[in-house]
Formats: structure tokens, C-alpha cells, sequence
């Protein structure tokens, strides 16, 4: 209830209904006066105007009047209507119009104000002459019909006080609904835009002004609000973007210096074993070379040959992997037949059972290598490749290609740079390899084969001869689907690199 | 009869380089370090000094390019167990042996060789050398 008294249309029905009651009775009450002052003049005006002719007439008569004619006078006076009472006193004589009670003859008050003595009748004295003889005429004139007259009036006044002050107040609540209505509008939709609705617009069809200018700032500010919302959003989406691409390529950096410590370790490792290698090699030479042809020892010894060997090619493949001179590389024009003499080699090792596809571009485009290494890296993913499809089936595809390296890239590989490189990419449909698996497979000596199968080291291999040649490798791989892997190596034109010095000269 | 010098710290290697040496026929003197080949290379010059690269005391590039100074004519083989390696107190720790045996070359080695190495390579290399040192 109190609430409702502090809404629009009831504070302002309040206010015209006090203003009314202050107003409205002085207003009513000062028509009244006007109305019955008027009356009461007219009235006073009549009576005496009326005794005045009465009195002249009696006056005028030549000779003196008769009782009769007197009494026949104040009764036609009393006909007339005009009045109630009508008396005539000439000396010591004095009349009364017959159609009067005597008792109601011998009252007169003298009236000077309408309404005066409270006996609802007008008396009115009028001296004149009658002859020799100075005479009074009385006449009483009733009040009723203008007290009658002035009540009517007054209860017109009030009924069209009260008619005005209905039409008001419904005006006046016509009037507030139509100023409340765009505002609970516009309440309803900012309540809508608090509640999370920003799409919601405002807006009034009010043409008060005021209520348009609030509904127009409140417009402004749901805009400017929307606007920073999204800003924001926005924002929030590309920090965010900004954090995965950042984790990305932080996981990238630490596995690639993960890896340049395993390959420093492994060439620490590996140049003490050559140390013990290289007399193992040449005193098992020396043992063999004198051992007597048929000795027993000689097979034993040969082994020990063999083993030596062996362990030989381990080193190497550690030291591929670990090195990061470029030392050796020289430049070819094209690829493409170093690629075309792995897949040689490719199909020499693996089944003829196996589908190889290979889609060569010729040229592919020129760079700075060792064709060994190239060979030995096409050969060492084949090689994986065919492990992963001999299983289950499918296809190997080797592909070779120019290839634009673009900026989308780069922040995904930080290794590479935007400009021309080679794409050589193996793809297999094979088993695939789960992410942790991926996360892994250029470590040294880790195999998902069986123990025995393998030693660990040829995508380590890999991964050192794409180093050594400045390029970079981008490993997909989905369990049950495939695994593509594409090396990057960057193009180099021939007048970019000097002459690469080997190690051994031998002029 | 050739006359070589072998420079190892390790034991084992300088006695089987030796044997594979004299087997072919050199007439051969082994040392420790650098200091003690050039002494030896003092006391009697040799057509061929053949020098490990990281040792103790004088490294092999130090002891090449001293050689290559004093006798210009004596040819040199320097060699390396590959990956890395650093002399002692060293920072950083590990460095391509690929760089050791560049410089060495470029101070004037005549061939270097990443063990392990097959003794019949290296006599063949040795006996090359030593022939161009005759030509010249």
C-alpha cells in the first residue's frame, strides 16, 4: 500500500485532490456569495421599487379614498403575489387588508437586510400623502421563494464542483499512466539488460521529453555496455589463444632442448666409446691376422670382429644424431635424385608385398646436404613406416614438393622460418601412435618394438640430420588412422653457401 | 724406413698404433702428451706425426701447430673419437669434435680422422702422405 502511494499517478492524484480541497470550497463558497448577494439585491430592489409605485398610486388618487377602496388596494397587492402582509396607517387610523389574519396585521419588523429577524418575511415601510394626511404603508413580502432560488443555486454550484473535481482526477490519472507507461517500459528492459539480456534495446514511443532523453542515455549506455562486453570477450578469446599458442610452443622449445641435451650427453658418450672402440677394432685385427688359419679361437675372435662392428655403427648413429656442425653439407641443385635413390634402396629393403606410392616434383628444389644423410633419413622413416603398416595393412606414400612456408606455420615450428623449403613427407596408413608416444619417438633408444627388434636410435637419427641441415620435422599421427611425418629443409641457391670442407682431404 | 710418432693419452691405443706401425714396417716412437712428442721430434725428426686431439697438457691442435712451426716439412694426422669433448676445465663443457679437428686443419694438419678407423686406411693414408712429402 505504501508503495502504491508513491507511484506517479497516485502522487499526483494526491496532489490535484489537495489542491482541490483548498481550492474548491473557497471557489464554491465565493459563487454562492455572488449568486445569493445578487439575489437578495434583485429582490430588495423589486420589493421596493413595487411599494414605491404602490405608495405613488394611493397618492395620486384626487380625492381622499374610502376605507373600501384602501382595504380593496392592500388586498390586490396581496393577490398579486407580491405579498404576505399590507397595512396602511393614515393618522390614527389604521387598515389592514382583509385577507390577512388581525393577529398577523398588528406584527411588523422593519427589515433593512434580506433575511433579517428569521421570519422569512421582507417588511418594508413607504411614507406617503394622502390628502391633507401623512400616511405609512406597510407591506411584508415573502422571502421563501428566493431563499428557495439561492439553495437550488447553491446546490448547482456544488454538484458541478464535484462534477469538475471527477473529471480532473480522471484526467489526471489518463494523464499519469501515460507518463508512467514508457518509464515501467523502460524499467522492464533495463531489468532485462541486468539480468544478462544486452541485446535487448530500449527504447520508448513516449513523446515527453525527458522520458526520451532517459530512455536515449539508457540506450547509450546498454550500447557502450554491449560494446565492452565484447571488447572484452574478445579479448579474453584472444588471450586466451595467445596462452595455448605460447604453452605450444614452450612444450616444443623444451622438447627440442630436451633433446640437444640428450644429443650432447650422447656425444660425450660416444667419444669415449670410440677411444675404447678403435683399440678394440684394431687389436681383434691384429689377433685375427695372427691367428693360424683353422685355430679354434679364430671364430670366437672373428665374433668379437663382428660385435666390435657393430658397436661401431651404434656410435655413428649416435653421432648423427648428436651433431650440429654442418660441417660436410654440399650443395646439390635438386633432390629430387637423392630421393629417387633412397626409395632405391626403400624397395630393396622392404617387401614388394608393401604399397609404396611416390609423387615426386621434379626439381624439388635445390639445398645444402649430405646425400648420405638425406638417403639414411628417408630410409630410416620407411623403415618405420613399413613397422607401422605391416601389421594391420595399408600404404606407405613418400612425397617430395617445394613448399611455402608461411607465417601460420612458423608460429606452430619455431625452428623454421618463412621462405622457401623441401617437403619430404612419409605417410603411412598404418597403426599410428598415440600423443605421448609422438611426444617421445625422437629420444634415443626409445622403441615401441619388441625388445631386441631395433635399437631405438633411427628417428634420433632423424632428428639429427634435420637438424644438422637447419630444417625442422612435423610429426601427425592418430592411433588407427596413420602417421604423416614432413621434414622440412630449407631451400639454399648455390652461390648461398661456400664450399663445404670435408674432413678428410686427400689431395 | 719411415719414421713416425705417435701421440695418445690413452695406454691402449698408443701400444696398438705402434704394433699397427711396425707391422707395417715404420720405425715407430710413441709420447703422452704434446710436449713430449716434440721433444722426441727434436731429438730425431720424423716423416709423420700422427696426434690425439683432447689430452691433458698440450691439446692436439696446440701440438700440430707448434710441429707445423718447427718442422715445416713433417707431415701431420690428427685424430678424434668424434661426439663431444672438451679439455679439462672447459666451459661449455662440450664441444663438436667436428670443430677441433676444423681448426686443426686449418693450422696446418694434413688429414684428420674420426675414430674408429680401419688400420689399413690409416697405413694407406700415412704411406700417401709420406710419399708427397718425398715428391715435394
Amino acid at each position: 500500500m505504501a508503495r502504491n502511494l508513491k507511484t506517479i499517478s497516485s502522487r499526483m492524484v494526491i496532489a490535484v485532490l489537495l489542491i482541490h480541497a483548498v481550492m474548491l470550497p473557497l471557489l464554491s463558497y465565493g459563487m454562492l456569495t455572488v449568486v445569493r448577494t445578487a439575489q437578495q439585491e434583485v429582490f430588495i430592489d423589486h420589493v421596493r421599487i413595487y411599494s414605491r409605485v404602490f405608495a405613488d398610486i394611493l397618492q395620486a388618487k384626487a380625492v381622499f379614498p374610502s376605507e373600501g377602496e384602501i382595504i380593496a388596494s392592500l388586498d390586490s397587492s396581496i393577490l398579486g403575489g407580491r405579498c404576505v402582509h399590507a397595512a396602511l396607517t393614515v393618522g390614527d387610523s389604521r387598515y389592514l387588508s382583509s385577507l390577512m389574519a388581525v393577529a398577523d396585521g398588528a406584527r411588523f419588523d422593519e427589515d433593512f437586510e434580506f433575511g433579517e429577524h428569521g421570519d422569512d418575511v421582507y417588511y418594508l415601510s413607504t411614507p406617503l400623502q394622502l390628502g391633507d394626511d401623512l400616511a405609512v404603508l406597510e407591506l411584508g413580502f415573502d422571502e421563501m421563494p428566493t431563499l428557495q432560488e439561492i439553495a437550488a443555486a447553491r446546490e448547482t454550484i456544488i454538484y458541478i464542483t464535484l462534477g469538475y473535481l471527477l473529471v480532473t482526477v480522471f484526467l489526471v490519472i489518463i494523464l499519469s499512466a501515460l507518463l508512467s507507461k514508457p518509464l515501467q517500459r523502460l524499467r522492464h528492459d533495463s531489468r532485462q539488460v541486468a539480468s544478462g539480456d544486452y541485446t535487448r534495446q530500449m527504447s520508448t514511443d513516449s513523446n515527453i521529453f525527458e522520458i526520451n532523453e532517459l530512455s536515449r542515455d539508457l540506450e547509450h549506455m546498454r550500447s557502450t555496455l554491449v560494446g565492452i562486453n565484447a571488447r572484452l570477450a574478445a579479448e579474453m578469446a584472444s588471450r586466451e589463444a595467445a596462452e595455448t599458442e605460447r604453452r605450444k610452443v614452450e612444450t616444443q622449445l623444451r622438447h627440442m632442448h630436451r633433446l640437444q641435451s640428450i644429443g650432447t650427453l650422447a656425444g660425450g658418450v660416444a667419444h669415449e666409446f670410440n677411444n675404447v672402440l678403435l683399440p678394440l677394432l684394431l687389436y681383434t685385427d691384429l689377433a685375427l691376422e695372427d691367428l693360424p688359419e683353422g685355430s679354434p679361437v679364430r671364430p670366437h675372435i672373428e665374433r668379437v670382429m663382428r660385435l666390435a662392428n657393430r658397436a661401431k655403427g651404434l656410435s655413428e648413429q649416435i653421432l648423427t644424431f648428436g651433431r650440429r656442425s654442418d660441417d660436410g653439407l654440399k650443395h646439390v641443385a635438386d633432390i629430387s635424385p637423392i630421393v629417387d635413390e633412397a626409395m632405391s634402396m626403400v624397395r630393396a629393403l622392404i617387401p614388394a608385398s608393401i604399397d609404396i606410392r611416390t609423387d615426386i616434383k621434379r626439381p624439388a628444389g635445390p639445398l645444402s646436404c649430405d646425400p648420405n644423410e638425406v638417403q639414411q633419413l628417408i630410409v630410416n622413416l620407411c623403415s618405420n613406416a613399413y613397422r607401422a603398416v605391416v601389421k594391420g595393412g595399408g600404404k606407405i606414400t613418400v612425397g617430395v614438393a617445394p613448399c611455402l612456408v608461411k607465417s601460420e606455420l612458423v608460429s606452430k615450428q619455431p625452428r623454421l622460418e618463412k621462405g622457401e623449403y623441401i617437403r619430404l613427407r612419409v605417410a603411412d596408413t598404418g597403426e599410428g601412435m598415440d600423443a605421448a608416444t609422438v611426444e617421445r619417438i625422437f629420444d634415443p633408444f626409445f622403441t615401441t618394438r619388441e625388445v631386441g627388434d631395433g635399437t631405438g636410435l633411427g628417428l634420433s637419427v632423424v632428428h639429427g640430420i634435420v637438424e644438422r641441415h637447419g630444417g625442422d620435422i612435423v610429426v601427425e599421427s592418430e592411433p588407427g588412422v596413420g602417421t604423416t611425418i614432413d621434414v622440412y629443409f630449407p631451400q639454399t641457391a648455390a652461390d648461398d653457401i661456400q664450399d663445404a670442407q670435408g674432413t678428410i682431404s686427400d689431395e | 724406413m719411415s719414421k713416425v710418432i705417435i701421440i695418445d693419452d690413452e695406454e691402449d691405443i698408443r701400444v696398438v698404433l705402434k704394433e699397427v706401425f711396425v707391422r707395417a714396417g715404420f720405425d715407430v716412437r710413441v709420447a703422452s702428451d704434446g710436449d713430449e712428442g716434440l721433444t722426441l721430434l727434436r731429438e730425431e725428426p720424423a716423416d709423420l706425426v700422427i696426434t690425439d686431439i683432447i689430452m691433458p697438457g698440450k691439446d692436439g691442435v696446440q701440438t700440430a701447430y707448434d710441429i707445423r712451426m718447427e718442422f715445416p716439412k713433417t707431415k701431420i694426422i690428427v685424430m678424434s673419437g668424434g661426439g663431444n669433448a672438451a679439455p679439462q676445465d672447459y666451459e661449455p663443457s662440450a664441444i663438436a669434435t667436428t670443430a677441433y679437428l676444423a681448426s686443426a686443419t686449418e693450422i696446418g694438419a694434413d688429414l684428420t680422422l674420426t675414430k674408429p678407423f680401419d688400420r689399413h686406411e690409416l697405413i694407406k693414408a700415412a704411406n700417401e702422405l709420406i710419399a708427397q712429402q718425398d715428391a715435394s
